[in-house]
């Protein structure tokens, strides 16, 4: 082994530098956009030179002395709160159905609430926009609830879906055969055990709502502006430097959310850790 | 676990609610699709296949549709800004995976962390950091001529290549992480055993590991291709009048001449094509690889 290997040692490690040399050109695209833009936010100029040449907040601060800014912030905090609870609150319990129950059509009903991921959203911006000016809902947050709750969840269902199927269906039956109902050992076995996809599926149903403007810009209406809408009617009409500040903020908000994610999931790494040893 | 399951469930009867109920559970999830996914469906074949009066049924807007090359046009564009992107996103993600799948727990943690930021970044957001790198006054042009590589400022936004680069960003991740979760668990052993017989590197990763990825590759490619065709940001703020896409035409269509029928018709063509090439590549990597992934 360690006589064949020895040979075409140096070539392996040419090719390895190659490959990271583009892996990390490759990070620097993935990356760059997004530095930039946090980095040019705090820019004291109209301009958006990079790096900046006098640093100030004064964009951040024109953000919070705009009420309609302030307003639309609020607006789309509470429209992907009410997103991800609505969606964990449906899409948990399917999740579970799809992944423990056995039952005739449960592969189709798991590829129709799974299916509206890959359905191009301007498709179901259009076919929304049509039953809803029927029910008399464009431009009522209303619309924009059920849109976006479409939208997350399959999200739910996928992450919280995946969390029940590596689960070890034996701790529900045991909690069962201690004489636990089901709806006591749903909620006090079978969900703290998979409380990690619980926290990931309702901050990625969160972001979901959160940076979604082609529904948004479909159904809603003057009352119901988010962040994203603003943005995008800002770019149309110009490059105002106040919109790097409300990108870094759906930015930091992501952030915020991958970072919670993380921490869940290595919490119960560690707890498990120390269950074993 | 044959002794816990039997206790587990004392009676036929109850054994046969506990196998019920989570047949149960899904009930409102379906109830809240049909009327929100559904419905809306049904709704764009009603308008798309509508008679001329509101009445009846009538292929009129299909052989629209069919009829003018104007439309073609815009089919044409995206295929080949699809196809384009794929393609770029299949070179430079490959390599991305190769690399987080075998490299060590800390190196990987920051390959796996370049990929999921922008991945739950607000496309909105990257789209428009784009707008201020590319800019004809944008800080790449700025760079570039400042460093005398180019004379003049090149013309890298509102046209295809901004549209380009802004789709790689968007859709790399797809790539990635498909190919990355097959190569990650192949079993190293495999090529290390194709080394020991004698074979290159390059030989045992030709004949070894990339036909045993291909799977995750067509997955990858399955899934930039089908969101390239029905994308509309990025194309919309990174393209010039050039890059009209399906999307964008569909936009154009019901919101500035607010022609509901053909805008259905459209859409159901979009849908069509998605779900081909969702076909497709379920064919080749099978559907669930495909649905697994997680995105937007």
């Amino acid at each position: 082994m360690s006589l064949s290997s020895a040979s075409p040692q140096p070539r392996i490690n040419a090719g390895r530098s190659a490959l990271w040399l583009l892996a990390g050109l490759t990070m620097l695209f993935l990356l760059a956009p997004i530095a930039v833009i946090i980095v040019v936010s705090f820019n004291d100029t109209t301009l958006f030179s990079f790096p900046p040449t006098r640093w100030s907040l004064r964009w951040y601060q024109a953000l919070w002395e705009s009420r309609a800014w302030r307003e639309a912030g609020w607006f789309s905090l509470w429209l992907a709160s009410l997103v991800a609870l609505a969606s964990l609150l449906i899409g948990v319990p399917a999740a579970y159905g799809l992944a423990k129950g056995r039952f005739p059509g449960r592969r189709l009903a798991e590829a129709l609430l799974i299916s509206p991921m890959v359905v191009p959203v301007i498709v179901l911006a259009l076919g929304l926009y049509m039953l809803f000016s029927k029910l008399g809902l464009i431009g009522t947050p209303t619309s924009l609830f059920l849109a976006h709750t479409l939208l997350a969840l399959p999200v739910v269902i996928v992450i919280v879906g995946a969390a029940f199927r590596r689960l070890d269906g034996s701790i529900e039956l045991a909690a069962r055969s201690c004489g636990a109902s089901f709806p006591r050992a749903f909620w006090h076995i079978v969900l703290p055990a998979i409380r990690p996809a619980l926290i990931s599926a309702g901050a990625f149903a969160f972001l979901t709502s959160f940076d979604e403007v082609v529904l948004t810009l479909f159904l809603g209406g003057p009352r119901t502006t988010t962040l994203p809408k603003k943005i995008w009617e800002s770019v149309k009409f110009e490059l105002d430097p106040s919109l790097t500040a409300v990108s870094t903020i759906l930015i930091i908000v992501s952030i915020a959310a991958l970072l919670l994610v993380e921490v869940a999931r290595r919490s119960r790494i560690q707890r498990l850790a120390k269950e074993v040893l | 676990m044959t002794l816990v399951a039997a206790s587990a469930v004392p009676s036929v009867k109850a054994a046969r609610a506990w196998r019920a109920r989570p047949g149960l559970m899904i009930a409102g999830a379906l109830a809240f699709c049909a009327i929100v996914y559904l419905l809306p469906m049904l709704s764009l074949f009603g308008w798309a296949f509508q008679g001329p009066s509101g009445t009846g049924a009538s292929l009129a807007q299909l052989s629209r549709l069919i009829g003018d090359d104007t439309y073609h046009y815009a089919f044409f564009t995206t295929f080949k800004i699809a196809a384009i992107t794929t393609l770029i996103c299949a070179l430079i993600g490959y390599p991305y995976a190769y690399l987080m799948a075998t490299t060590g727990p800390r190196l990987a943690m920051l390959l796996t962390a370049a990929v999921m930021i922008p991945f739950w970044t607000s496309v909105l957001a990257r789209s428009l950091a784009w707008m201020i790198l590319l800019g004809r006054k944008g800080i790449v042009n700025e760079w570039l001529t400042g460093w005398g590589l180019l004379e003049r400022p090149a013309a890298l936004l509102f046209n295809s290549i901004g549209v380009q680069i802004g789709m790689v960003h968007v859709l790399l991740p797809f790539m990635v992480l498909p190919i990355w979760s097959i190569l990650s668990r192949l079993d190293p052993g495999l090529p290390r055993a194709a080394r020991s017989l004698g074979a290159s590197p390059a030989a045992a990763f030709i004949h070894v590991t990339l036909p045993l990825s291909l799977p995750g590759l067509a997955a990858g490619a399955t899934l930039v291709f089908m969101f390239a065709i029905g994308f509309y940001i990025t194309p919309a703020l990174l393209g010039g009048p050039d890059d009209l896409t399906i999307a964008s035409l569909i936009e154009m269509v019901v919101r500035d001449l607010l022609d509901w029928p053909f805008g259905a018709m459209l859409s159901l063509a979009l849908l069509g094509l998605v779900a081909l090439v969702f076909a497709c590549g379920a064919a080749f990597a099978g559907a669930g690889r495909i649905a697994g992934m997680e995105g937007r």
